[in-house]
């Protein structure tokens, strides 16, 4: 083979990073990288942002890492970066104050606990419901997919909500 | 105010009988890091010396930082090469290496070169030839990036290197694109980390330029088609780059967008940049040339099958 | 995209004032001080050797001279010690012979062809400098510095030497436009260490590896040297005639020839043969024609032969010694300027 696929990169290994590097004051997070999983490299900057805002990591007016801050400790491209906090701008779930970085701005919509519950309840009596019918995993994955990106087209949503909807498969499953 | 750090214009260079480089004619903007690659022997240090003024063209002419002529005082001012292996004078201290490029250049940050070599632990009164590998990288890369540069040139650079040096090597190269806004070319046989790396990528193979371009524009004009076999082979709809082909189903690599419509009976998948990339490098007739910043569209050689 | 770059700096001079020539002064010593060592060392511990030795001999020679009566056996010891040092002396003459292209091959050669072999020129001919200036940077005051040196050392051996030419007691004359002695005193040492190290310097950037620079180098000057000595030198004048007598002792003979009444040349064998039958008793030009014995010559020429001698006289010594420095100094300047344009043309 012509070209050297490079030693270190199997499994997503070596070229990953696990939290590391400088922290600098009023950055509650870090970043990682996933470098084997696939997932575009800024993809994976803005989940982990939507994630820390789930969680409770992150809260209205707290400052996102530094670009300079996450390209030296994660070594990626620094306009991976920004387009990772661009998107997020879009979503209007960050905003940039000119000379002082990138700031949250707003949190995502949590749901409470009980209704977590319930919802999760639902969810799993619809599963085995499924199974029955004789659907294995991949295929329930599609069916919710499907159906997933019919709500939110019917509700005129931007497929930028969810961010796990850009990259993904299209076409007739 | 956005030049071009490296232009070149029907470039060739040739070795005895061998061209190593052919009609290599490029735009490399400047802000950005850029990847050059390809396998072994495929023009990349050729297009480096070229670009620097260790070699002159064969064929057509290239020209760096918005004009200026390669290996002029002009041009090498601005200029910082590490070539392949990191030379350095192996019997020089650090700290002679550092007098020595100070001497040379005219424009050095002293206190850049000391307290760097001091964060990364490299004594100053070594032999530069005892240090290790790493550590003889980062001293080249340090030098060089003391000159202050507008552009870094790097051949191969982290291809001695163990993957943490790999890793405190890039960061430090990314780092100064970030503070200094320094424009970064560097050349690589491996595909697999320059994904995250580089925003521009220019795929060279046996001397030709088969793909050039802003990485986020290549990966978003290229989509893999799934389907059936039978189908696959009468596709027309848009430009074929590879097809890997089974019995009942086939994988085609084709120029197009997400926009495009996906014919029925197919799944549409994006790409990544290193399946992207072997594409092209199997398909040595196919090409992939960035269109209106040059001032014409190039549109890429059909594959024929 | 504009987002990533950061005006950074301002636009540079597009054709900005060269980088000083003094900043190569320190880099030049830093990288060749081995070399300038060595040849200090070398040319020092020569000239540690021929100091003492010079001193023995111009003891000998005061000795010797300064014996009274001339024609004893503890005078005639003086001079037989005297001249052994001169014999010694002749010696010390050959070995000295190879000086200057030790150090031309080891200084010269390694200039620019370590910088190739090692690969360094990518780093050192991409910083902006200037090839061509960087290359005259290093190739003028190293050429320059050995020269010195040589010139310094020959100093020394034109003193040792001194006895030498004025000694008396030996039938061994030395002749200072000879070859050997020649190329070792005034400023021929100096121009032939330049050469040889311009020689180094542009062989190196042919060949582009070290060892096998320093060995052609070593060739090369051999050559050189050898064809000056064996024929040019001889010949930066025209030289002098002179018929039937022998020019003065310290004169370098360049031919002899004699020739019969007609006018043709005559050779050994005729020459031979005309003594057996006309004067055997003179020994029959055994061992070659003309001899040191004036009968034989005196015979021949009272029969009708004439002998003439082409010769340079000793007064051209200085003369002779310009014209050497002179032509060596044009060549090294050539080679350098040669190897300068090499770097700046030079593909990597």
């Amino acid at each position: 083979m012509v070209i050297d696929k490079g030693h270190g990169s199997a499994g997503g290994g070596a070229g990953a990073s696990p939290v590391s590097g400088p922290r600098g004051p009023g950055a509650p997070i870090e970043f990682r990288l996933d470098a084997g999983s696939g997932v575009p490299t800024y993809l994976q900057l803005v989940h982990q942002v939507e994630h820390a805002l789930r969680l409770g990591y992150l809260k209205p007016g707290d400052q996102l890492p530094k670009v300079r801050d996450v390209v030296a400790s994660l070594a990626i491209n620094p306009n991976t970066v920004l387009k990772a906090y661009r998107d997020l701008e879009m979503k209007g779930l960050a905003a940039g104050r000119p000379g002082q970085g990138t700031f949250v701005q707003a949190t995502l919509s949590q749901v409470a606990l009980p209704e977590l519950t319930t919802l999760r309840r639902s969810l799993s009596g619809w599963l085995a419901a499924a199974d029955q019918a004789g659907l294995d995993e991949d295929g329930m994955v599609a069916l919710f997919t499907s159906a997933l990106r019919d709500f939110y087209e019917r509700r005129g949503g931007s497929r930028a909500r969810g961010g796990a909807a850009s990259g993904e498969t299209e076409g007739i499953a | 105010m956005s030049i071009n750090v490296i232009e070149t214009n029907g470039l060739g260079k040739r070795y005895g009988g061998t061209w190593a480089l052919r009609e290599c004619s490029l735009a490399i903007p400047a802000g950005h890091v850029a990847a050059l690659v390809g396998p072994n022997g495929a023009g990349k240090t050729t297009l480096l010396n070229l670009a620097v003024g260790l070699a002159s063209p064969s064929a057509g002419g290239v020209t760096v930082l918005g004009g200026r002529a390669p290996g002029s005082p002009a041009a090498l001012d601005g200029i910082a090469f590490v070539a392949q292996d990191a030379p350095l004078y192996k019997n020089l201290s650090v700290a002679d290496m550092i007098h020595l490029t100070r001497n040379l250049s005219r424009r050095f940050d002293q206190e850049y070169a000391e307290t760097r070599l001091g964060e990364l632990g490299i004594p100053l009164k070594r032999k530069s030839g005892r240090l290790s590998g790493g550590q003889q990288a980062q001293l080249a890369l340090t030098l060089a990036l003391a000159r202050r540069p507008r552009l870094l040139m790097l051949d191969e650079p982290v291809a001695m290197l163990d993957p943490v040096a790999r890793h405190d090597f890039m960061a430090i190269v990314l780092t100064a694109a970030v503070d200094d806004g320094v424009s970064v070319v560097l050349s690589s046989h491996v595909l697999t980390e320059l994904e995250r790396v580089a925003d521009y990528l220019i795929l060279l193979s046996r001397g030709r330029v088969q793909m050039a371009g802003e990485v986020d524009d290549l990966l978003a004009s290229h989509r893999v088609l799934t389907g059936p076999a039978l189908e696959a082979d009468r596709y027309a709809e848009r430009p074929v780059v590879h097809v890997r082909r089974a019995e009942a189903q086939a994988h085609l690599l084709v120029r197009a967008t997400a926009a495009d419509p996906v014919p029925p009976g197919f799944q549409a998948h994006p790409v990544g940049l290193e399946e992207l990339a072997l594409a092209y490098l199997r398909e040595p007739g196919a090409a992939a040339l960035p269109g209106p910043a040059r001032g014409r569209h190039a549109e890429p050689s059909e594959v024929a099958k | 995209m504009t987002a990533l770059t950061t005006p950074g700096r301002p636009e540079q001079d597009a054709s900005p004032r060269p980088v000083p020539w003094r900043r190569m002064a320190w880099v030049t010593w830093r990288q060749h001080r081995f070399a300038l060592g060595g040849v200090a060392a070398l040319l020092g511990a020569l000239a540690v050797w021929l100091w003492l030795i010079g001193l023995q001999a111009h003891h000998a020679y005061a000795a010797a001279a300064d014996c009274h009566p001339a024609s004893s056996s503890a005078c005639g010891l003086l001079v037989g010690s005297f001249i052994s040092h001169l014999s010694a002396a002749q010696n010390v003459a050959i070995v000295l012979q190879v000086v200057p292209a030790l150090i031309g091959a080891f200084v010269g050669a390694p200039v620019l062809a370590r910088e190739v072999e090692t690969g360094t020129f990518r780093y050192a001919w991409t910083l902006g400098f200037g090839r061509w200036r960087w290359t005259l940077a290093k190739l003028v005051p190293l050429g320059v510095a050995v020269a010195a040196a040589a010139g310094l050392f020959s100093l020394l051996f034109s003193w040792y030497y001194q006895p030498f030419f004025v000694q008396t007691f030996s039938g061994n004359v030395q002749v200072p436009l000879y070859s050997t002695v020649f190329d070792l005193r005034g400023v021929a040492f100096a121009a032939w260490t330049l050469a040889a190290f311009a020689i180094g310097a542009l062989v190196g950037m042919l060949i582009r590896r070290v060892v096998p620079a320093l060995a052609a180098t070593l060739v090369v000057y051999a050559g050189l040297a050898v064809a000056a000595g064996a024929y040019l030198r001889e010949h930066y004048l025209t030289p002098l005639l002179v018929k039937n007598v022998n020019p003065p002792s310290s004169a370098l003979i360049i031919s002899q020839q004699w020739y019969a009444k007609g006018g043709q040349p005559a050779s050994q064998a005729v020459l031979g043969q005309v003594l057996q039958q006309g004067a055997p008793q003179l020994g029959g030009g055994k061992g070659g024609i003309p001899q040191q014995d004036v009968t034989v010559n005196q015979w021949l020429i009272q029969h009708g032969y004439t002998l003439w001698t082409s010769y340079q006289p000793e007064s051209r010594f200085w003369p002779f010694q310009w014209i050497e420095g002179g032509w060596l100094l044009a060549l090294s300047v050539l080679l350098i300027a040669a190897s300068a344009w090499l770097v700046s043309r030079r593909a990597a």
